[in-house]
């Protein structure tokens, strides 16, 4: 192997670090609670503790019909109605990262 | 003669060491929740690997949680507690919070010193515990402004069992080069209806040195702690803090930190 050659190696290894590295930072962290006035509140953000403002948050019934449809605010959260059955609400972070939550497990 | 005095030295030194590891315990079941929901805190004065005797706390200086930076007073939510050790029973204190929003929750306990009448002194333990809901780290790296306080370089409520906890031992803000701290396990689980520890212990000791562990930070202040078993480890830095003296007698000031390590 010549020195270009191992330059090259190096640099396809250290590509492959980066690109696992940036891949793992991408995970969404999303939590719902139930406010006890008949609302629900959701959040969303990332492993350096920053927000996923702007994500969109799906609300779908047992049958997995569309309730309702939002987007986080600039401070990561977004609240609606708590529907009367079974739901779920799943954050779409977009390429595979999204993260779903029951209505039962939602405290 | 000089060896009766070195003697008696020695004895008193292992008395005072053994007599030392009072510790402020803070305890809730999980640290780290899915959803939020509504926790039960509960905060003891006793000894943690032995469950032997439990010391009466009285209403605490402050108790305040942090989040996002922001901080709650939660002072008038504590309710008084009977809590029964293997010994005895004294008064301790829970709290009922309710978790909403991701984030890191710093719950925080600056306790009214304790007279210790034995050891002839004040005893001060500024203790945190840290609860996380949803993942986000949000505080659980920050100062929550103790006159003494360790700040985690590890989240304290994502360990497996053999990571290390790292901390900072700080006093008024800043590092405390060298500073003794004493580590302990949380051997009797505690019974959160019945307020007492279980009788049962987890682990046996070969020795006593093992009880109550004693380490030293780096000239940096900081400290490292391998972590063998899974459950709760509370880690205490002894004398840490800026105050020495009230009421013309000697006043330890501790910092006090419990982290929570789960099995892979």
């Amino acid at each position: 192997m010549n020195k270009r050659s191992a330059f090259t190696a190096l640099v396809a290894v250290l590509t492959v670090l980066l690109l696992t590295a940036t891949a793992f930072a991408h995970i969404v962290f999303f939590a719902c609670w139930d406010n006890g006035d008949g609302t629900i509140s959701c959040e969303g953000g990332y492993t350096d503790g920053s927000s996923a403002a702007g994500a969109t948050i799906n609300v779908t019934d047992a049958d997995g019909s569309l309730l309702f449809s939002g987007k986080l605010d600039k401070s990561g959260e977004l609240k609606f109605n708590k529907p009367a059955g079974d739901f779920a609400v799943t954050l779409d972070g977009g390429s595979g990262h999204s993260v779903t939550i029951k209505g039962k497990d939602i405290k | 003669m000089k060896k009766i005095i070195l003697l008696a030295l020695v004895f008193i030194f292992a008395t005072a060491m053994t007599c030392s590891a009072h510790f402020v315990m803070m305890y809730t079941p999980e640290t780290i929740l899915a959803n939020g929901g509504k926790i039960t805190v509960k905060s003891v004065f006793g000894h943690p690997f032995a469950a032997s005797v439990t010391l009466d706390m009285a209403k605490p200086n402050a108790f305040f949680v942090v989040n996002k930076g922001k901080k709650t007073d939660l002072l008038g939510t504590l309710k008084p507690i009977t809590w029964q050790s293997r010994e005895n029973s004294a008064r301790a204190w829970e709290t009922e919070y309710q978790v909403k929003g991701m984030g890191d929750y710093i719950f925080c306990l600056d306790p009214v010193p304790y007279f210790d009448q034995t050891e002839d002194k004040y005893i001060q333990q500024f203790t945190k515990i840290i609860v996380n809901n949803g993942g986000l780290p949000t505080d659980w790296d920050a100062k929550v402004g103790f006159k003494t306080e360790i700040v985690p370089l590890d989240k304290p409520y994502a360990l497996w069992t053999g990571n290390v906890f790292r901390g900072v031992v700080l006093s008024k803000g800043k590092p405390v080069p060298y500073a003794a701290i004493e580590v302990e396990y949380l051997n009797h689980a505690p019974n959160m209806e019945l307020n007492k520890f279980a009788e049962k212990a987890a682990v046996q000791a070969p020795h006593d040195v093992f009880v109550t562990m004693t380490i030293k930070a780096n000239a940096n202040g900081e400290f490292t702690f391998g972590i063998p078993k899974a459950g709760w480890w509370g880690f205490a830095a002894i004398s840490s803090g800026p105050d020495k003296k009230l009421n013309g007698k000697e006043l330890e000031q501790d910092a006090v930190i419990w982290i929570q390590a789960q099995d892979m």
